[in-house]
């Protein structure tokens, strides 16, 4: 009914965690599995998620995560044996949970017979540093440094937003919306968001719930 | 472009949370429940806000635990919705609406006559005995002055709350310190006052019931320490929350109960426990108005300052509770628990609009019931909804034991079990008094309960109907497509 979803993340390490504030900052629910105390302590000071202290592949701690209810598990630890072995934990608990792996070397790519998906955060972080390097203007979506997130967002049939101009949407101040439904020029006050088509967003990340709650209802 | 046109939230220190509480609890309940709970209890009102005190204390460890674990800003409906299942955690966030909203009316009903009383004073208007009721042209009907006030009062923060959000936060500290100012002034002129070298607190208890008269004044005024809960709908703003919330629950709660045993002990100590009585929601305000100095500058009557104090404290305290209220209504609405239109931002003002304007039309509602029925109302449903923060407390200890626990309550389980017990032995006597006194009440209470079961079951058959809508097409509520 909600596009909020309930998400696990295991392992509350840089990507993990980093994964878990930016769920969160969408309004999505992140509930953390991190077996270090001193993780798990400088977690919660960060006050982004439930965080629950365990071994993120014993049935018992998944359970007590809420795998009964979530949408998706992400397994994002350093060790791609581990994280394979969560999402099938996971699966086995909740068939209809949608799984995310997280892996260390370009060969563990077949673990999408597995898993939903896979992702490889070494690989993104060196594209990012060739960008840096080469030094383009240039910059993919997906690439952006710094706090701000640039993003592709559909607007929802329903949505508060639909079908409305953009004169008469308030956005919050740290939101922009760059381009118009085709991508072919940038927004003006008389841009409608017509509800299917997809615009590219600028936002700050304290302000991204709202915008996903205007645009995806 | 209509971009970029409102702020970001700020930053909340350990000061500013307390004062969010305070601020919630030292609203209305002190200006407009001291004179009733009087009326019940006699001189004992000061026994009945120390118990009430020590009672919420427990609930409070409760609150402070699942706050400083469970990161979410939506206070008590966001916790239990965080632990139990669907109908529960429904009901809960039902229960919560409506005592926010039914609070609101309470403060809207203590409101009209502290404003009346404060014209008063300045000779606009005759005494509040004497204002009869004003004639509407149009309708031919004779509305109450003091209701339509109250009715007015809720349009007008509802309206303000609806077009901006501006009305929430910022200012909250500094109206705490008003308010609390205010109060002290109260405290100190009447602790010098030669009224209270006279004080009659023998006997203590009224006679006739004797000490059994607490009880159902501990539940009409049990409302008055409702206001620190708030302090957990605000999470995600305050610095380092897992260390301040618990701090600033536990430190607004203590600092409440010392600033009302002082209100307290000085309004009885100078009015007495039967003029307090007779003065009803202004009970404050009169004792006030009989010990303050006049003839000051630009005020005029010392008095006026506390009455001034009564109208902006139930004003203030409704604006929170419209706000509350309303938070509530929109996170069941993003839960899907109630419809997804409650869930949603208003495009252009940015506020919960569907969320208010349905909260509103409930407290509008119970303007109309007589204040005593609407804190009664309004304290049962608290007792229930505390019931089940204390409950979930426990079962989220059995059930997720692992869960990192930032701040636990000490003696684990006696507190939460204690709270339970003392809650319901609350709301036991308040039901037993409202089957005695005030039959509609409760009849109100049931219905909204049973409605609530209607709403839930409504919901439920609407939620699986959107499976074969799509073939035929274009309701409203069809599910947005994922990519």
């Amino acid at each position: 009914m909600t596009s909020d979803l309930d998400i696990i993340v295991a392992g509350g390490g840089r990507v993990g965690f980093q994964t878990a504030e930016l769920l969160a900052n969408r309004g999505h629910d992140a509930t953390i599995i991190e077996s270090d105390e001193r993780i798990v302590s400088e977690i919660a000071d960060e006050w982004v998620a439930t965080v629950i202290q365990g071994d993120a592949t014993d049935p018992d701690i998944i359970e007590q995560a809420g795998v009964d209810r979530a949408d998706a598990i992400a397994a994002l630890t350093g060790e791609t044996g581990l994280n394979l072995a969560v999402c099938l934990a996971a699966l086995e608990l909740q068939p209809e949970i949608r799984t995310v792996a997280r892996i260390d070397r370009a060969s563990a790519e077949s673990y999408t017979r597995f898993v939903d998906a896979i992702l490889f955060p070494e690989r993104a972080g060196a594209r990012v540093a060739a960008n840096e390097i080469v030094g383009s203007d240039v910059q993919t979506l997906v690439d952006m440094t710094g706090d701000l997130e640039i993003m592709l967002v559909r607007v929802a049939e329903g949505a508060p937003a639909a079908g409305k101009r953009l004169a008469d949407v308030r956005l919050p101040a740290g939101a922009l919306i760059v381009s118009d439904d085709d991508g072919n020029r940038i927004a003006r006050s008389d841009t409608t968001l017509t509800a299917g088509s997809r615009y590219v967003v600028a936002i700050e990340p304290d302000v991204a719930d709202e915008v996903m709650n205007l645009m995806r209802g | 472009m209509g971009q970029g046109s409102r702020g970001p939230s700020a930053e909340l220190g350990l000061l500013d949370a307390t004062m969010i509480g305070m601020g919630a609890m030292i609203g209305a309940g002190i200006f407009v429940l001291t004179g009733l709970a009087a009326d019940i209890a006699g001189p004992a009102a000061i026994v009945v806000f120390a118990l009430n005190g020590v009672v919420t204390a427990f609930t409070g460890l409760s609150y402070a635990e699942l706050a400083a674990s469970i990161p979410k800003s939506g206070g008590g409906y966001a916790f239990v919705r965080e632990i139990f299942n669907d109908f529960s955690s429904f009901i809960m966030g039902w229960m919560l609406w409506f005592a926010y909203m039914i609070a609101g009316g309470l403060y809207a009903l203590g409101f009209a006559p502290n404003f009346l009383e404060l014209l008063h004073v300045y000779g606009i208007v005759p005494s509040p005995d004497e204002v009869g009721a004003i004639v509407l042209p149009v309708v031919d009907t004779a509305v109450p002055l003091a209701f339509a006030l109250a009715f007015v009062a809720v349009i007008g923060l509802v309206a303000l709350n609806a077009v901006s959000t501006a009305a929430s936060g910022s200012a909250e500290t500094i109206f705490t310190i008003i308010k609390v100012s205010i109060l002290v002034v109260f405290v100190g002129f009447g602790l010098s006052s030669p009224m209270l070298s006279e004080a009659e607190f023998q006997p203590l208890f009224p006679e006739g019931t004797g000490a059994a008269a607490i009880l159902p004044a501990m539940g009409l005024t049990f409302i008055a320490f409702e206001g620190y809960d708030l302090i957990t709908t605000v999470t995600e703003e305050v610095e380092n929350p897992r260390e301040n919330i618990p701090k600033a629950i536990f430190v607004s709660l203590a600092a409440t109960v010392v600033v009302y045993l002082a209100v307290v002990a000085v309004a009885i100590g100078t009015l007495g426990a039967d003029g307090l009585a007779d003065a009803g929601e202004a009970g404050i305000a009169a004792a006030a108005t009989s010990f303050m100095p006049t003839g000051l500058p630009v005020i005029r009557n010392g008095g006026a300052l506390i009455v001034f104090g009564a109208v902006f404290s139930t004003l203030t305290a409704l604006n929170a509770v419209v706000i509350a209220s309303s938070r509530v209504a929109f996170s069941m609405g993003r839960e899907g628990q109630l419809l997804p239109s409650f869930g949603q931002l208003h495009h252009r003002y940015g506020t919960p609009f569907v969320a208010i304007l349905a909260s509103a039309v409930v407290m509008l509602g119970s303007v109309t019931l007589p204040t005593q029925s609407a804190g009664n109302m309004a304290s049962l449903f608290f007792l229930l909804s505390f019931i089940i923060v204390n409950v979930a407390v426990i079962r989220l200890r059995r059930e997720r034991p692992n869960m990192n626990r930032p701040y636990e309550m000490p003696l684990y389980p006696a507190p939460p079990l204690i709270g339970i017990v003392l809650n319901l032995i609350l709301a036991g006597v308040l039901v037993e008094y409202l089957i005695r006194t005030d039959l509609l009440a409760l009849m109100l209470s049931a219905a909204w309960i049973l409605l609530g079961g209607i709403a839930y079951l409504g919901l439920n058959r609407l939620r699986a109907e959107p499976a074969r809508i799509p073939t035929d097409g274009d309701t409203e509520i069809t599910p947005e497509v994922e990519d």
